[in-house]
């Protein structure tokens, strides 16, 4: 069991958020709420949750989580909710998922019939951990005198404006991130790219993200993600899992690289050409740094990601460039678990980001560009997380916004 | 003793504590306190009936068959006399009893797993006892 105090700059007050969403069940009359998505144990228990978990929030007091017995003991350890809050489910009799929860909120709840919310959907993102529908059965065959409700909007109403605690850990990823940055660009430099591959690249960012504290290269697109060449300008390849290419001369790299501190995610992207850079790619370059640099001005609290990418598709079909944007400018991020999708689920495509979604002060979002030249292998990426402010938006990494060219 | 008593008799549970706090000392016990409850569906005297361990502190204190309501303990484990009684005699492990679901646990899991071996060591020491099941 983790403690925190008032001091810490990464303090975040758990039972407050707790007590918010109590309230908000109270409000919807629902007896007891069954969490199942990674972004809600992130949110709730402060413990990374690899294994399928649940969090089962009554109406008053605290929250118990269900996770695989194998890690119940180390969720406990760093959660600041203790053992007997946090326990284990086992493929024995009695101790399965679906009958432990069961007599839980039957036996020790005391709740015999009412409403249990819970979180359906679906997702892009592989890890969202929805309810699956063999779940959601069993749990109403076994739950008989309740019904099952949808409430994740619950959660995702509260977990959208981030509180103090939650932006110092973010800005401290970032700096995290920082520095991988500076330990790759100080490995590739002077030449020290030649023969290096992608997966080394990966690997000393790694190294440097750990030594200053990162816990997990935390991406589920691969973890540390490498492209150079042709790989770089792939039009659906934003997504690069290192591979083990030699950089070659004449390449364009991209090092997209991820930290993970107190489930606070760094997220930032920068991009060098290898060797030599033709006067094409200096051009590609100076588009993509232009867009980036004018997207970072358009996010401020009012804007909408559809007013953003309109404008940004307006200045790439001015430049002439449009053709190489993928036209989507950010995507959501939250503690553990939160990603993609940005805000809440009240656009017209159901568990896709609301293109009118307005964006509020403590929102934060991941700027994300993706510019790809196919013909050319040749392509950049940028992304780094913002905090949006009022009049804009403050970039959590600071590793300088540049195209370099490394010789 | 002199010769085999009747599973889940008073004679056994006699027997039982007797035994386990001979032979079970506090250090072995790893002063552990708990309780445990196995309660037994379908006894051949057309009963259920329960078993209920208290341990404080490593000391066996408490060791009571019964029928009615079992005493509120840490842990409970259902199921049937048979199975207990194999179980019991080393027919079947109780381990494979609960993973076959013909056992079923009640409590903390994490807590169980680090009692598990404890557990065991009486299953053991009760094996020994010439029983008549």
């Amino acid at each position: 069991m983790k403690k925190t105090t008032l001091n810490d700059p990464y303090f975040i007050d758990f039972p407050h958020r707790l007590s918010q969403i109590q309230e908000k069940m109270a409000a919807e009359d629902i007896d007891v709420y069954l969490g199942s998505r990674l972004r809600t144990l992130s949110w709730i228990t402060d413990a990374f949750c690899p294994w399928r978990s649940y969090i089962v929030i009554p109406a008053h007091g605290l929250p118990t989580v269900f996770t695989f017995v194998i890690d119940a003991a180390r969720v406990a350890d760093d959660s600041w909710l203790d053992e007997d809050h946090v326990l284990g489910y086992a493929p024995l009799g009695g101790m399965d998922q679906i009958t432990q929860i069961s007599d839980f909120i039957r036996d020790t709840l005391g709740l015999h019939k009412g409403h249990i919310g819970v979180e359906n959907g679906m997702s892009n993102y592989l890890p969202e951990g929805n309810l699956t529908h063999y779940e959601h059965e069993c749990f109403k065959e076994s739950l008989s005198g309740f019904s099952l409700v949808n409430a994740h909007h619950i959660i995702d109403s509260l977990s959208i404006i981030k509180d103090q605690g939650t932006i110092n850990r973010f800005r401290e990823a970032s700096r995290i991130v920082d520095k991988g940055h500076r330990a790759v660009k100080g490995a590739i430099s002077h030449g020290g790219w030649k023969g290096m591959t992608e997966t080394e690249i990966a690997g000393i960012a790694a190294l440097a993200m750990r030594r200053a504290g990162s816990v997990w290269e935390w991406s589920f697109t691969g973890g540390n993600e490498i492209a150079s060449g042709y790989r770089t300008g792939l039009a659906g390849g934003a997504c690069t899992p290192a591979t083990t290419r030699k950089l070659k001369a004449g390449d364009g790299l991209m090092v997209d690289i991820h930290a993970m501190f107190k489930l606070a995610l760094g997220d930032h992207s920068h991009n060098y050409l290898i060797g030599r850079a033709t006067k094409r790619q200096l051009w590609h370059a100076r588009n993509f740094l232009d867009i980036v640099s004018g997207t970072l001005k358009a996010y401020k609290a009012g804007a909408s990601p559809v007013s953003i990418a309109e404008e940004m598709m307006d200045f790439a079909e001015t430049r002439g460039f449009s053709e190489f944007m993928v036209p989507g400018f950010e995507h959501g991020i939250g503690m553990m678990g939160d990603e993609w999708r940005i805000g809440m689920n009240d656009g017209p495509m159901p568990y896709w980001t609301n293109p009118d979604h307005t964006y509020r002060e403590n929102e934060i979002v991941i700027c994300a560009m993706q510019y790809a030249c196919p013909q050319e292998d040749t392509g950049f990426r940028y992304e780094n997380p913002i905090l949006i402010g009022k009049d804009g938006c403050e970039p959590l990494s600071r590793f300088g916004l540049k195209v370099e060219v490394i010789e | 003793m002199a010769g085999k008593v009747s599973y889940l008799s008073s004679e056994w549970r006699d027997e039982v504590e007797r035994r386990l706090r001979e032979e079970l000392s506090p250090e072995k016990m790893k002063h552990i306190t708990t309780s445990v409850t196995f309660n037994y569906t379908g006894c051949p005297d057309g009963t259920d009936k329960y078993l209920h361990f208290t341990c404080v502190d490593g000391v066996i204190t408490d060791v009571k068959v019964d029928t009615g309501d079992p005493p509120q303990a840490e842990f409970s484990i259902t199921g049937s006399y048979d199975l207990f009684a194999r179980v019991t005699q080393g027919i079947v492990t109780s381990q494979r009893a609960l993973m076959s679901g013909k056992l079923r646990l009640k409590g903390n899991m994490v807590k169980a797993l680090k009692l598990a071996s404890l557990s065991d060591r009486i299953n053991k020491i009760m094996s020994r006892i010439p029983t008549i099941y």
